[in-house]
């Protein structure tokens, strides 16, 4: 069944494929070509997230799929976690595992392919970088520069998409 | 090896060497891709990257693309002097961050100031390292190499090296002294500019017994110098070297480690030429080695083939002789049986676009069986703003002989085996045209096709007369002149596969070709005949030329390709592709 819920506040092009259930929400922005199939669980994105062109969002359980506030998703990402948390970043091109989980603040690097064999929770601060997949921990630093500067992006995309692409 | 492809022999300064059989793995290193290869005019001959002499041309930041002088380079021990360095964790920039700005006690969002608070630190934006985690920090944004300097020349590796200098100064400077004095006598292998080699060359002569340095004059004053060199005190080193071979710190940390990730791999650790702690949480921050601008210089005749220019943000050539300006530019595509002869010729047109499509069309596939025969297309692309005459031989490929032991107890009789495959390709001589812009073809239209009745009038065997314009249906001629579109040629050629062969199809080619050495005006062109005959003895007069007094010279050239068509599959799986790795 189709159930589609998209808040009043957020920003979705026209362009976009939704399937199944899916829910966004506030102040979130979806970019054209994002594909987010909900169909064998429902989907829901939270707050003031980014979601970029080519964004692919599979939910394979019937557990809802929960994805937290000021998430980044760049171009071309896929995504099959069964739960993300907030303040994250999954890099262009990079493909997240139905097995993994991502807690908060994470930095998934380009191209990184994070397909670990059995159900795995990154930790928080977790950065994945590398054609291998090497994780380090991130200390923390910079933190509030880039929640300043993910928040300037926000604005930005919320006055400059409507006036290029249709609602 | 998918794709069919060509590659050029650089004889690489032996006058009299043959290329080496293309089919064993151990002579790939003297074939060559065209774009890899310089022609020098003066010798009129091939140079490789293997032989050209190269030499620095300066010195630059990879990072910055700053320009570094050479007199700076020894001090700044090769390193760039300014903000650049390297994360030690993953090897990317690292970037100059402010941290953040304090946050106000109820969590309300701080205005950021756009300069920066300090202290900075160095912060990678790959894998998210920051130098705090190491203790480095700045107080200005700027010049950081300065503020770095100090800890630095504390380091024990930097403080060895110089009192490894120090020591080694004062017998330097006798040395290069004495031998500046007799420097008029001495040939100029002798003289080291260099005071390390200097002081190189006399430790490899103090070491062998009797042996001094040869000098072809012996002089008194040569005789006194020698016995200052021979008495260089012993070198003690500042620390004992038994105390920093110790590594019981390590041992500690290695005792004490939870997961093999607090470990710093080789990678990170080899830069450092000192032993230093095993942890990844100590790896500092390295400053971005600098890279090399070069020139190359033909090897026998010291003209300059490549020249960069000055600046290390153009990526282009003051001087630029290479070898794509003279050669033809070949190129190779295998039409199978099935595909029809014309649209392999367009496709033929693009050389470039060649390659793309034979890896990604699956009718292309590269595999051939045995027993059956297979023509293939040669593309010449002239470079020149002459015609020119090529004549291609195949070589035969060399008969390999396998020692085979035989039951007897005699010696091992060399048992010949037949080359797998035979080629046949035009032998008589083909001319190309010469290059013209683009824009010349609107007008030249009709010249270049009176061109072609001419040619072909010409030609001595019988099939070519038939084919004046590209060849059309698949029963046409496989072999001899295809086609010539403006400036390249297509042969068609053919190779026929033995029913036993196995391996790659890779069989060597003499290509001759003819060209006139030096630039004629575009004027020219119209006087000529077009026929390009090799023993065209006039000359344009010399006004013509605008008063240049060079001859135009016919010259020929020769060069061995090897071609490459691809593997046989195997024998025993026939009408599946099989490919062995």
């Amino acid at each position: 069944k189709e159930r589609i819920i998209i808040h009043s506040k957020s920003i979705t092009c026209a362009d976009v494929e939704l399937r199944g259930e899916v829910t966004i929400g506030q102040g979130t922005v979806v970019h054209p070509k994002v594909v987010i199939f909900g169909h064998t669980g429902p989907v829901v994105i939270g707050t003031n997230c980014i979601l970029e062109e080519g964004t692919v969002i599979i939910n394979r359980r019937k557990e809802v799929l929960h994805i937290g506030d000021n998430n980044l998703f760049e171009i071309g990402c896929r995504v099959e976690s069964p739960s993300i948390g907030d303040w994250n970043t999954i890099g262009v091109r990079a493909r997240v595992h139905h097995t993994l989980r991502i807690s908060s603040r994470c930095v998934i690097g380009a191209g990184c392919v994070v397909a670990p064999v059995e159900d795995e929770v990154l930790g928080e601060y977790t950065v994945v970088y590398g054609p291998e997949a090497e994780r380090r921990t991130w200390s923390g630093r910079g933190r509030v520069q880039e929640d300043d500067l993910r928040r300037k992006h926000l604005e930005y995309l919320r006055e400059m998409i409507p006036k290029f692409n249709r609602m | 090896m998918s794709a069919p492809s060509l590659k050029i022999y650089c004889p690489c300064l032996d006058p009299n060497s043959l290329p080496p059989p293309p089919n064993l793995p151990s002579s790939s290193h003297s074939y060559h891709e065209i774009h890899d290869l310089y022609f020098c005019e003066e010798c009129d001959l091939i140079r490789c990257n293997r032989c050209v002499s190269v030499e620095v041309s300066g010195y630059y930041c990879p990072n910055c693309l700053f320009e570094v002088p050479s007199a700076s380079v020894r001090g700044e021990k090769n390193r760039c002097a300014r903000n650049c360095f390297l994360c030690p964790s993953c090897k990317n920039t690292l970037i100059v961050v402010p941290s953040d700005p304090p946050e106000s006690a109820d969590g309300r969002i701080m205005t950021i100031n756009t300069l920066g608070d300090p202290p900075f630190f160095l912060y990678c934006s790959h894998c998210r390292w920051d130098s705090a985690e190491v203790g480095i920090t700045f107080e200005k944004p700027t010049s950081l190499a300065n503020q770095l300097q100090k800890h630095e020349d504390s380091a024990p590796d930097s403080l060895e090296f110089e009192r490894l200098k120090e020591h080694f100064e004062p017998f330097i400077r006798a040395s290069s002294a004495s031998s500046s004095a007799s420097h008029h006598l001495r040939t100029a292998q002798h003289v080291h500019s260099n005071p390390i080699t200097a002081a190189a060359s006399d430790a490899l002569s103090r070491d062998v017994p009797g042996v001094s340095k040869y000098n072809p004059l012996s002089r008194s004053r040569v005789g006194r110098d020698k016995s200052n060199r021979d008495e260089m005190p012993e070198y003690r080193s500042r620390m004992d070297v038994s105390l920093t071979g110790s590594d019981t710190a390590n041992v500690q940390h290695l005792l004490m480690i939870e997961s093999p990730d607090e470990i710093a791999t080789l990678e990170q650790r080899w830069i450092n030429s000192w032993t230093s702690s095993v942890l990844v949480n100590d790896l500092k921050p390295l400053r971005i080695p600098l890279h090399s601008k070069k020139s190359k210089r033909c090897p026998t005749c010291r003209h300059i083939l490549i020249k960069p220019e000055q600046k290390p943000q153009s990526v282009r050539f003051k001087i630029k002789i290479a070898a794509t300006g003279y050669l033809p530019l070949m190129a190779i595509s295998l039409p199978f049986l099935n595909n029809n002869l014309a649209t392999t010729a367009k496709r033929s047109t693009r050389p470039g676009a060649t390659w793309e499509e034979d890896r990604n069309s699956p009718s292309i596939n590269p595999v051939m069986f045995g027993g059956r025969t297979y023509p293939f297309v040669l593309s010449f692309t002239n470079p020149m703003y002459d015609p020119i005459q090529i004549r291609i031989n195949a070589l035969r490929s060399p008969v390999s002989t396998t020692t085979v032991q035989t039951d007897e107890t005699g010696p091992a009789q060399p048992e010949k085996r037949r080359p797998p495959f035979a080629i046949t390709l035009p032998t008589y001589a083909f001319s190309v045209a010469a290059f013209a812009e683009a824009w010349e073809y609107d007008e030249d239209d009709d010249m270049i096709e009176d061109e072609h009745a001419d040619l072909v009038d010409d030609r001595r065997h019988a099939s070519a007369s038939t084919n004046s314009g590209p060849a059309r249906g698949g029963k046409a001629k496989t072999v001899g002149v295809l086609e010539k579109k403006a400036n390249t040629t297509f042969i068609g050629g053919e190779v026929v596969i033995g029913k036993e062969a196995q391996g790659d199809v890779k069989f060597l080619t003499m290509v001759t070709f003819t060209y006139r050495n030096d630039t004629v005006d575009e004027v020219d062109l119209g006087d000529e005949d077009g026929d390009g005959s090799p023993v065209r003895t006039t000359n344009p007069s010399s006004s013509v030329l605008g008063g240049a007094n060079k001859q135009p010279e016919i010259r020929t050239f020769s060069y061995y390709v090897v071609v490459d068509l691809g593997r046989i599959a195997q024998r025993n799986v026939e009408g599946s592709i099989d490919e062995r790795r």
